[in-house]
């Protein structure tokens, strides 16, 4: 790998704390060591409840670590102490959760211009980055609605932008688009490839669909079941742009997957 | 016709008579009560219950002579003061517990304890202490307005869907801008619930208050009209009090519809 690279995960290691009386915990990561490079897309799979999420709440400085370095762009972040945490290391380090966590009393525009709002850099600029952002994919005309009017899918679509507007170097992403059906999926992921074609952001993109991982990354990783550890990892030199709804039918993809597949338990 | 334009149509056509349906149905309701007043003032004599017509009667006097406006004035005044200072500290005293979740461990049941003093009890030790003025009756307001807030706006703070709290926080508001703009609007429906609680007993606390130390005010009008045995006075004043509430509840009605538009319509609760 060329270059430093914007984050390095060295040891990590977490578990929640004990409870009076019981037995410690047990560890949820540990001895987990990669890096990601500046301008990748590192794609991370692991089985339902290996702690992915976890690891992303550390690096994204909303939950400690128990042991380990995390160092972001030459910082060492990584905290045992939760008031020593910055979450999202001032705007650096953006997030697609899970959930997609609009807020639910304010419409697509407001919730887009959200982070812009309380960062104190909302103006005719920022708005009309935000409406291109909001064309981009496919939320024209729905600016005025609430969260509870739009589908699962554009309230996904919504997230993500939310996230683009104020442009974070970094991007965590935890199974952004897990909870709509394939055929919106596979527009997300294409609209995701498209935004990210254009500014070169580095991102870790988690997920449990091994057919996600590939169309989606340079790299992927795979974790090991509770302890999370890296059990493999597989670079995926399908050339880009990629056709994610193809993706099945480019040359090599077929070992690729077979190789991931083994390595998940 | 395009489907869209049928359907709301089709909603509209339903939603007029359903309106006109529960606005009939309150005038029914209405009209019972009335009938069941009247039934009584003839039944038990105007010294047990006043006539629903000589209470109007009453009021109506009230209103010419000017009594009527100086006593709501008056009431309202207290209630009023003690509301907003009972408001003031019941929000932002869950907001500050909010910082140290410790303290506010510590705190809890010595505030839950405190509850259990019988407010009322307090005036005549307060009337020694503030004289007697508006201050020991708006004291009594402000606790029972504080508490019920209180208590409504610290569950609403502890409910606050912590991971709203953590986008804010990555995004990279501050905790002041969290406070304002998330929790604050998250909890709204809470707080608007100890409103709808608190705000009758304001009015009810400057009434009973009013009963035992005051020279103007609805509560000294009813108290007063009680010494004379004067039924239909202590009637006019009630039926006062419960004007004054009904009023301010279609204030508070109309803000939290406001401050709530965003909220998706109820379908058990459509009508």
């Amino acid at each position: 790998m060329a270059g430093t690279p914007m984050l390095e995960i060295k040891n990590l290691g977490k578990r929640f704390p004990a409870r009076a009386g019981r037995e410690p915990p047990p560890w949820i990561i540990q001895d987990m060591s990669f890096e990601v490079a500046a301008g990748e897309l590192l794609t991370i799979v692991g089985p339902s409840g290996a702690g992915k999420s976890t690891l992303l709440n550390i690096i994204a400085q909303i939950e400690t670590a128990s042991a380990g370095e995390i160092v972001f762009d030459g910082e060492h972040i990584a905290s045992p102490e939760q008031k020593a945490l910055h979450p999202g290391l001032n705007r650096r380090i953006g997030y697609v959760t899970q959930d997609d966590n609009l807020l639910p009393w304010r419409t697509t525009i407001d919730n887009v211009l959200f982070p812009l709002e309380v960062q104190g850099t909302l103006d005719d600029a920022a708005r009309a980055r935000a409406q291109e952002l909001i064309g981009a994919v496919g939320l024209a005309g729905f600016e005025r609605y609430y969260p509870h009017e739009l589908s699962g899918g554009m309230r996904k679509r919504a997230a993500l932008i939310r996230t683009l507007v104020y442009d974070p170097p970094m991007i965590l992403m935890d199974e952004p688009f897990a909870a709509v059906d394939a055929q919106t999926r596979t527009q997300l992921q294409e609209d995701l490839l498209r935004l990210w074609s254009l500014k070169r952001k580095t991102i870790i993109f988690v997920t449990h669909d091994i057919t996600e991982a590939i169309a989606l990354g340079d790299r992927a990783l795979v974790l090991t079941q509770r302890p999370a550890r890296i059990a493999a990892e597989h670079p995926i030199p399908i050339p880009r742009p990629r056709q994610v709804k193809d993706i099945f039918t480019m040359p090599g993809f077929a070992a690729i997957y077979a190789g991931i597949r083994a390595d998940v338990q | 016709m395009s489907s869209a334009e049928i359907t709301s149509e089709l909603s509209e056509s339903h939603a007029i008579p359903r309106q006109w349906i529960v606005t009939a149905g309150r005038i029914a309701l209405a009209v019972a009560l009335l009938a069941a007043w009247e039934w009584g003032a003839r039944a038990f004599g105007p010294l047990f219950f006043a006539p629903p017509l000589a209470t109007a009667q009453r009021i109506v006097e009230m209103a010419g002579n000017g009594k009527l406006l100086t006593d709501t004035i008056a009431t309202l005044r207290v209630s009023v003061l003690g509301f907003v200072i009972g408001c003031a500290c019941g929000v932002s005293l869950p907001f500050l517990l909010r910082l140290s979740p410790r303290a506010a461990e510590a705190i809890e049941p010595f505030i839950m304890a405190s509850m259990g003093i019988p407010k009322y009890a307090l005036t005549p030790w307060l009337i020694l202490w503030f004289g007697i003025g508006d201050a020991p009756k708006a004291i009594v307001v402000t606790l029972f307005v504080f508490y019920i807030v209180f208590i409504t706006v610290f569950a609403g703070v502890r409910g606050v869907d912590q991971r709203l709290i953590n986008m804010a926080r990555i995004v990279g508001a501050s905790e002041r801008t969290i406070a304002r703009k998330v929790i604050w609007i998250s909890l709204l429906p809470f707080f608007f619930t100890g409103l709808k609680v608190a705000l009758p007993r304001a009015v009810s606390a400057a009434i009973v208050g009013e009963f035992l130390v005051a020279v103007e005010g609805i509560g000294f009008s009813i108290e007063r009209a009680r010494q004379l045995s004067d039924t239909t006075g202590v009637f006019a004043g009630i039926v006062v009090a419960v004007t004054l509430v009904l009023i301010i509840n279609a204030v508070v009605n109309a803000l939290e519809r406001r401050a709530m538009r965003w909220r998706p319509t109820d379908r058990d609760m459509q009508i």
